[in-house]
Formats: C-alpha cells, structure tokens, sequence
C-alpha cells in the first residue's frame, strides 16, 4: 500500500525498485490508495496502534482511547497487535507510509524508532512533559527531544508461594544469600525453589538486569566482576538444583505457568500478572522487592512501560487530535486508573505517592520503580547490541558452556560489534 | 512375478511395533489433546476421562487461522496447478530449445533456501502492500509446489503416447482443446497427485507464514501454533488440540489418496 | 509386471531407475523424440511446416506463465538477495527507503563472527546426522516391508504420515515430549530407572543438537523409506533367486544384488536429503529457537534471525547466499563426481 501522501516520485520510484516484478504490478496496481493522512477536511476520527491485545487490557484500553477521544471530539480506531509483531509492523507502517495517528511503544524501542525519524517530538504540540520520574521521561526522549510519554510504569519483583514458604519455615529472601538458601530449602522432587526467564530473548535480559545492576553491573561495560557475580548467581542457582535448567528455555509466561501450577515457590516476574495469579483462589501469593547483593541495598531494577507517541504524517490537524488524546491518557487522573486495572505505577512520582496509600500492596513496586533505570538511558540506539550480548551471555553461562567471566568477555564484543 | 513365500503374522506383529514407535508422537498429541486444561503439564499416559475443552479453545482461537490455511491452501493448489499442467505438458510433448534450460532452472529451485525467497520477498511485498494477504502467501507458497508440480506432471505427460494427441489434432482440435479435453483428463492421477502435495506443502507452510504475515489478519494456523505455544502454555491441550485439527488433512489426505503419495515419493524432488 | 502391493497403479508411469545397463538412455530421452519429429516432418507439406512453426509459438506460451512465475519467485529473490547483500539496511531503512552501498562489509561482518564457525559446524554436523539416520532407517524400514505380510499396506501407509504433518505440528509435540522436567521421555527414562535425573534434551548444548537432529530424522524416514522402497522393487526378483540358488544368504545377497543395483536410487536420496536438510528452519526453530547458547544455530537460522529478528537485512542475505552457494556446490560437486547418479537425477526430473 503505497500511501498518496508520498510524492509522485518516489512512488515511481518505489513501483521501480521492484521493477521486474512487472506481473505483481499488474496483480496490486501499485497505483495511488489512499492512506489515513489524507483528510484534509475536519478530523472526525484517528487510528491507534497497540499491542493489548489481551482482554481484559484491551477493554480497558480501548475504554480509555473512547473517552479521551470524546474529549477531543474524535472516535478512536484501535488495533492491537501481538507484541514481537509491533515493531515489525511499525517498520513496516513506516516504509509505506501509513503509520497510525498515535502508536504505543515498549520504551526501549522508542530511541530505535524515533532515530528513523519516524516520529514527532511531542514539544510541538505543547505537551508539558514536567512532573514526570525521571526513567521514564529518560526513555522517551531522542537527542534532547520527548517523543513519548507513558502513563504508567512497572518493573519486576519477587513473588512467592506464602504456603510452601510457611510450610519451610521460609522467610521472604532479601539479600542473594538468602534467596540461595530459601531456594535450596524449598525444593522438593518435581518442585523448584526459584525460577526466572533466561530465555535468549530481549525479555530473557530485562530479568537478569536487577541482578546486574543491583550489584553495579553496567550495560556499557560487561566484563566486570560485578556482572560476574550476579551471573554466578543465577549459575549456582541452576548447579545446585535449586533452579531448572529449562529456564533457559522459559518466556516470562512459562515462568508464570511453573508458579502457578505449583511447580516453583518463588519466580521473578511483573505486577500485570496479578490478575491471572488472583483467579487461583487456592494460590497464596505475595510479593517483595528483588534479593540484593547485601543487606540494605537498593534494588536496582529496569523500568518497564509503554510510551504513546505521535508518528511523522502530512495531516497536522490529525496529529494535533493525536496529540491530543496522549495527553489525556497522561493527565494525574487516568494514570491512577490505569495503574489500578493493571497494577502498575503512575508515572508521576505526586501521583505514584497518592496511589502507595490507596493500595499498599503496590508499595513494593512504587519503590522499586522509584529507583528504576531505563534500558536505553545509557546506551541508547546501542541498546539492543548489549542487550543481545547480556541474553547471550546468561545462555553461554548456565549450560556450561562458558564460564560467567569468559561469558561476559563475549558479550562485551557483541554488545560492541567487534 | 511371484516373490518368495509370503511371511506371516510374525512380520505383522513386528511391523506394528515399528509403526508403533514412529506413530508415538502422534498418539501422544491425540492424548494430550483429551487432558483436562491446566495438568497436561503432567498427563497420564492413556485419555482415560476425555475431555474436548481443549478443541473448544482451540476451535475459538484458532478456527479463523484454519480458515485462512484453508484458503490459502486452496489457492495454491489452483495457481500451482494452472501454472505447471500446461508447462509440464509443454515441456514433456515439445523438443523446443530451451527445454534443457527451463528444466536446469527447476531443479535449481530445489537449491535455493526458502529463507532467500522470503528474504527478497519481503522487502517487495512490504513495497507492493501484499504482506498480510492471502495473495501474497499464496503466491509465496506456491515456490515450493509449482517446481515439485512441473516435475511430477511432466514425468506423467511423457508417457501420453503420442498417437492420442496426434489423433486429436488430425480432427482438427487446436492446441489448447488438446490439451483440455485429451491431455488434461488423461493426466488425472498426476494432477491429483500434485494437487495434494500442494495442498500439503503449502497447508504446513511455516516459513512464509512467520516472515510475510506481521498481524493476525491473515495468519496460518502454522503459524497459530507457534504463537499459541509462547503464550498459552498452561492451555496445552488447546495447543495440542489446535496441533491435532492441524493434521487432519494430511491424515485424511493419506487415508484416500495414499497411492498418489508413493507416486509423488518416487518421482522425486519432495521435501 | 507388478507384485499387486506397490501402491502405485499401473496406471502411473512410475519412473523406471536407470540400473547403470542403460546408462543415457533416459537422458538421450528428449533427443530422440526430437528425431522423430524430424522424420515426421519431412513426410508432411510445407504448409505443415508452416503450421509447426507456429504451433512451436503456442507450445512456449503454454511455458511461459510458469516460466515467469519462476522468474519472479525464484529469480528475482536471488538477484534481489545479492544486491541487498551488498546493502547496508538498518531499522532507518525502514522509513527513508536508503540502504547505501556497503561493498563487502556484510559478508566481512558474518564470515567474522564468533557465530559463523559454530554455526556452520552445527549445519554440518545436523545435515551429517540426518541425512545418515533418516537414510539408514529409511533403508532399513524398505526392506523389512519389502516382505509380504498380513496389514503390510496398511501399516506402510500409516509410516507416511510423520512426513505428511505440518513441521510445526510435529515439532510441537517433540518439544513437549522431549521437556527436561515433564516430557514423557524422561518421565519414561525415570520410570524404567535408566537415568534417575533424565536427560536434559533441550537444556543440554549437544543434547539439544542431538534432540533437533533426532526430530528431523523421524520426519524424514518415510520419504527415505518410500523412495528406497521403489528403488528395492525394480530390482528384478529373478536375481534374488538365482544369489539364492548360487548360496547367498540374505547378507550375500544385500551386498551383491541390491546394493549394487539400488546405489543411482541411493545418490539420488542422499542428494536430495543433503539439499533439503541443509536448510531445514522451521524444525530447529520450533524445538529449540537456534538454543540454549546458540547450539542449535545452523547457517539457516542465522539468516533467520540477522534479517527478520535484528532487521539486519543486508547481512541476513549475505548469510543465506551463503547457503546457497553451500548447498549448489554440494549438489555439482556430486553431479560431476557420479555421472550415473546424475542420469537417474533427470530421469527423476
């Protein structure tokens, strides 16, 4: 689909590029369709792009997208789609030309997106972008510019089976001492005492991130002691038993899976997996900030979230309407909604505090989250070599085949290209 | 030419135990389609309660991607066939020059990696606005069926003897009404064997599935597997069940045509 | 001329396997009907001729529309695949259509890799280890139900279908059967006491390598077993007989009659296998995903991932050129060294 916002040219000069596939031409008619940046007249409705596609999120969302297209006087057209197909599909969007009005992001894509110049920095539309935490606001922003705001963040935490605790004689892990001995003490034939994603996937590295930088790992340097004793870790954990080697093979969903079927005690994971955990009414669970190195340390864990931004389109009242309806969804108000659906954290700090006393047992993620770090804050276009390198790394380190140091050694060279 | 004394029930027995351990996987997709949701993590070894929510789920996941396959497969089958019978006829009944050629030029696909195909292809449909569509996957798909059609059907074709066309063209029966009305019903069994090798290959197509598709509009079922599997692992009898609806047409395929697959078989190039 | 339990009616022109005897023949196939047409022609008138000539002109077009498919699908893929190879295409492609001209840094970039040995290794070490076992099997399934017996049809039918299943479907269920914690493998390995801990199938780095190659072997037995199957049954049974007769024992017999008489069937099997196996994806990708720490990444998967996981498009296609250029001089290596195997190759084709 060749949009008519492109200039007659480059169509051409599209239609060319595949210039021997006369037949296909013949099939599509690379001729003109028109594309949603096209009206010109009054803006009576805009499209956005998400990937909740999961009731009850998508619901809610999509509740949300209505009421605060009302007020800026437009319906909303929302399509979700899976989420290792939204990038794809937004590059894809991209090439042709039909990038939705407003297109949600996972926050470390936005740097990588809005470097294709893709995007629109959010300060044309007078976005106020003050009184937002810091990470957030960090991840959002392209060489000095905000193109994205999240209404909502979250991170990863500890959960845990409070029947198999209690009935060990367990207390909740703080420090990786304990969390090694509580693991080993909970384990039982077809039980594990801890499981976590060492999938060798971007999703396997954002769970090994706190271990990483709880303990003053860096993404930018890898080959450290510190990011060889969090990944020790994670190996002893999985040497002495404690922990399956399938982790290796696990999505954060698998891990969930193991959790609830009572197949491990405790499990890293994310609070937008509270709603499934709460459905189990024979499941006891409860939740704690991720076991630090030592006693009295902060953790330091990677904040998660999804950002709305405004793509690049020939139509400025669509992108004003756009614009309009991102700041709705991040006014103080709909940020405590959405933080309750999903047991997430308001991305404004005034907010989160107001949300810690209405729900207290959302403190422990209002904290973590407090001290969370963006993925992208250090390296960011660069991130996803590290990342690569970090997953690569736990793979090459928990089967054995490397150990943590030379592991680590390796993954410096991918996360450097060299 | 009679063989040596047949062999009895030992052999049968035997052959059973083979079968049997090549058919485990099999029967053990059929189990774990009848657990009950949640413990198939742990199933026992023999469906003792059935139990069908799994298709249930599956049939509501998944029964538009089966649709899809249904069609594209379709679809493939009729663009295979109508582009390969008239070659395949061409090539087998005219000594034209350039026959050597267009035959190197078949085999040659058999080399070529889908991944390549999928790789170019991507960037064109991607210009072309035929990711996501049926069109696209189908014609896609049929990169694997209509070299294996050609082959099979010219195989076929050659053995027309020629006597039949000529008669036909003595009567005054143009070129294409021979082709029609002599060659094509003559050549029934190669057609249905290509046709259901297509149907085959283009029903199990994954690769395409997975690099030409980026929404769920148009997704093979395929490819629903394979995302069903990453999300629903507590569901596996749905995945299992999917899994299972997923091999009816080949089990159903082997169990009327079975001929046309050792026929296909042994005229080569399959995958 | 047929026992009545080949599969395939007579009906069919199964293609006969050339024993070596006539070595050529079916080769010197399309000349010969040539020649004939030409003896034909000299008989007619020139009006006829004429006619021909322009009958020449209809036979293409009846070529033509698949020719141009092929083309488009096959031909153009591969020009296109070799330019963007020399292309730097990043995630800004994407949205400014440039992907300037990189020269070689592509192919410099993926030949360097820490991946690239390993990966090729593992390429070599999956085709080897399939191709052998589903050729071993394969032979060895031929020739037990080459024997007559009560359901013997039936139960070769049944042998189809691990072949006829979606890759998907039947990776699927492997994977589940083969999980370390709760796969009924280890389950039935545990039960039997052979292996107190079970074998960590897909968490193992060789394990995991051995577990693909295991797979792909069971899904390939029955097209080995098929096509061997029809190679045992053109070999004439009177030879069989008269080995018999001169003393040979079913070993005797195997090595001196069949194995000679079934080896262009034996190229051409091994041939294909090694073609097809070499870029063997969706198997891999399915049990393993290419892991745990890459054991399982072949040449294939690899280009899989550069183009459509890190939108590496440009190396993606340098990667899979690669494997064209693996899988093609494999396939002429072997052309040119066995002449015979290549007569049966295009008696085939």
């Amino acid at each position: 689909m060749i949009s008519s916002a492109m200039p007659r040219a480059q169509r051409i000069a599209a239609c060319l590029r595949v210039g021997s596939v006369a037949l296909l031409l013949a099939v599509t008619g690379c001729g003109g369709k028109t594309g949603p940046g096209s009206a010109t007249g009054k803006v009576t409705s805009i499209t956005v792009l998400d990937y909740y596609t999961d009731d009850p999120e998508h619901t809610q969302w999509g509740d949300l997208l209505t009421a605060c297209g009302k007020t800026a006087g437009v319906t909303v057209e929302q399509t979700s789609v899976p989420g290792a197909s939204l990038v794809p599909k937004v590059l894809q969007q991209a090439s042709s030309r039909t990038l939705p009005d407003l297109l949600m992001l996972d926050n470390p894509d936005l740097q990588r997106i809005a470097q294709t110049g893709a995007l629109t920095p959010l300060g044309q539309y007078g976005i106020d972008s003050s009184g937002f935490a810091k990470g957030i606001l960090s991840a959002g922003t392209y060489e000095g510019k905000v193109y994205g705001l999240a209404p909502d963040v979250s991170t990863i935490a500890l959960f845990y089976n409070k029947d198999m605790l209690a009935e060990s004689g367990v207390d909740v892990p703080r420090t990786w001492a304990e969390l090694q001995a509580a693991a080993a003490e909970l384990t039982r034939p077809g039980r594990y005492g801890m499981a976590v994603d060492a999938n060798a996937t971007f999703e396997g590295t954002w769970q090994f991130l706190p271990f990483l930088w709880s303990n003053g790992g860096d993404e930018s340097q890898l080959d450290t002691p510190q990011a060889a004793q969090a990944l020790q870790l994670w190996v002893d954990l999985v040497k002495s038993g404690s922990m399956s080697k399938s982790v290796l093979n696990w999505t954060q969903a698998d891990v969930h899976d193991q959790f609830v079927a009572g197949r491990t005690a405790m499990m890293i994971n994310g609070p937008w997996r509270i709603p499934a955990l709460n459905e189990d009414k024979n499941l006891h669970w409860g939740v704690a900030t991720i076991p630090v190195p030592q006693a009295g340390q902060t953790p330091v864990t990677p904040l998660g979230g999804e950002v709305w931004t405004v793509p690049q389109n020939n139509s400025k009242a669509r992108q004003e309407k756009a614009a309009q309806v991102l700041a709705c969804l991040n006014d103080s108000t709909n940020m405590l909604t959405l933080a309750e659906q999903h047991f997430t954290v308001p991305s404004r700090p005034a907010a989160a505090a107001q949300y810690a006393e209405q729900v207290p047992s959302m403190a422990a993620f209002v904290e973590s989250v407090e001290a969370a770090r963006a993925r992208t804050s250090r390296l960011g276009v660069k991130w996803p070599e590290a990342a690569t390198g970090i997953y690569t790394a736990v793979q090459s380190a928990l089967t054995g085949e490397q150990t943590p140091q030379e592991a680590l050694k390796h993954a410096q060279r991918i996360a450097t290209g060299s | 030419m009679k063989r040596a004394p047949d062999r009895g029930w030992p052999s049968t027995i035997i052959g059973i135990g083979l079968v049997a351990v090549m058919m485990f996987p099999v029967y053990w997709m059929v189990n774990a389609s009848l657990q009950p949701a949640g413990n198939t993590l742990q199933g026992g070894w023999f469906p003792l309660h059935p139990d069908f929510s799994g298709y249930a789920t599956a049939l509501r996941d998944q029964g538009r991607n089966i649709v899809t396959s249904l069609v594209v497969a379709l679809g493939s089958v009729a663009l295979s066939l109508g582009l390969a019978a008239p070659a395949a006829y061409a090539l087998a009944h005219s000594p034209v020059r350039g026959t050597n050629l267009v035959l190197f030029g078949v085999l040659i696909t058999q080399m070529v990696p889908g991944i390549v195909v999928a790789n170019a292809l991507y960037s064109a449909y991607n210009d072309l606005g035929l990711l996501n569509s049926y069109l696209g996957l189908i014609l896609a798909d049929s990169t694997a069926a209509v070299p294996f059609a050609i082959i099979i059907m010219r195989a076929f074709m050659q053995s027309i003897p020629r006597e039949i066309i000529e008669a036909a063209r003595v009567d005054g029966a143009g070129r294409l009404r021979v082709f029609r009305s002599v060659v094509l019903p003559v050549s029934r069994n190669a057609l249905v064997t290509a046709a259901v090798f297509t149907f085959l290959f283009t029903w199990s197509d994954f690769l395409f599935a997975l690099t030409l598709t980026t929404t769920n509009t148009v997704r093979p079922i395929t490819l629903g597997i394979y995302e069903y599997m990453g999300a629903h692992t507590n569901q596996w009898n749905a995945v299992m069940a999917t899994a299972v609806l997923a091999s009816i047409p080949a089990a159903v395929l082997l169990a009327v045509a079975q001929r046309y697959f050792a026929f296909g078989a042994t005229s080569g190039a399959v995958k | 001329m047929r026992s009545g339990s080949r599969p395939v009616p007579d009906r069919c022109p199964t293609l006969r396997v050339d024993t070596g005897a006539e070595d050529g023949a079916v080769a010197a196939g399309a000349p010969v009907t040539g020649a004939a047409e030409e003896d034909d022609k000299h008989r007619k008138d020139r009006a006829l001729i004429r006619a021909r000539r322009w009958e020449r002109l209809a036979q293409w077009m009846f070529i033509v529309p698949a020719a141009a498919y092929l083309l488009l699908f096959f031909g153009y893929p591969i020009a296109k695949n070799l330019v963007m190879s020399f292309q730097q295409y990043t995630t800004t492609t994407f949205y400014t259509g440039s992907a300037p001209f990189a020269g070689l840094q592509n192919y410099s970039k993926v030949l360097s890799s820490d991946l690239f040995p390993k990966a090729l290794l593992t390429t070599v070490l999956f085709t080897a280890g399939s191709v052998f076992g589903q050729f071993v099997l394969g032979l060895a399934f031929a020739l037990f139900f080459q024997r007559r017996f009560p359901l013997g049809r039936v139960l070769r039918g049944l042998l189809l279908l691990p072949w006829l299943l979606p890759l998907v479907v039947s990776g699927t269920t492997w994977k589940w059967m083969l999980d370390p914690d709760t796969g009924v493998v280890n389950n039935a390995l545990r039960g039997l006491h052979l292996s107190s801990s079970g074998i960590p199938w897909l968490t193992g780095t060789s394990q995991a390598l051995a577990s693909v190659i295991l797979v792909n072997i069971w899904v390939g037995i029955p097209f080995n077993a098929t096509i061997l199957y029809g190679g045992l049954q053109d070999i004439p049974a009177h030879l069989h007989e008269a080995a018999k007769l001169d003393g040979a024992g079913p070993v005797a017999s195997f090595r001196h009659v069949t194995w000679p008489l079934l080896r262009p069937v034996v190229g051409v099997v091994l041939v294909l296998g090694v073609v097809y196996t070499v870029k063997v994806l969706d198997v891999i990708l399915v049990v393993t995903g290419g892991g745990p720490a890459n054991a399982t990444e072949t040449i294939a998967t690899q280009s899989y991932e550069l183009s459509f996981q890190q939108f590496e498009f440009g190396r993606g296609a340098a990667m899979s050129n690669v494997l064209v250029v693996i899988s093609l001089a494999f396939a002429l290596v072997y052309l040119r060294a066995n002449r015979r195997a290549r007569n049966v190759w295009e008696a085939v084709a």
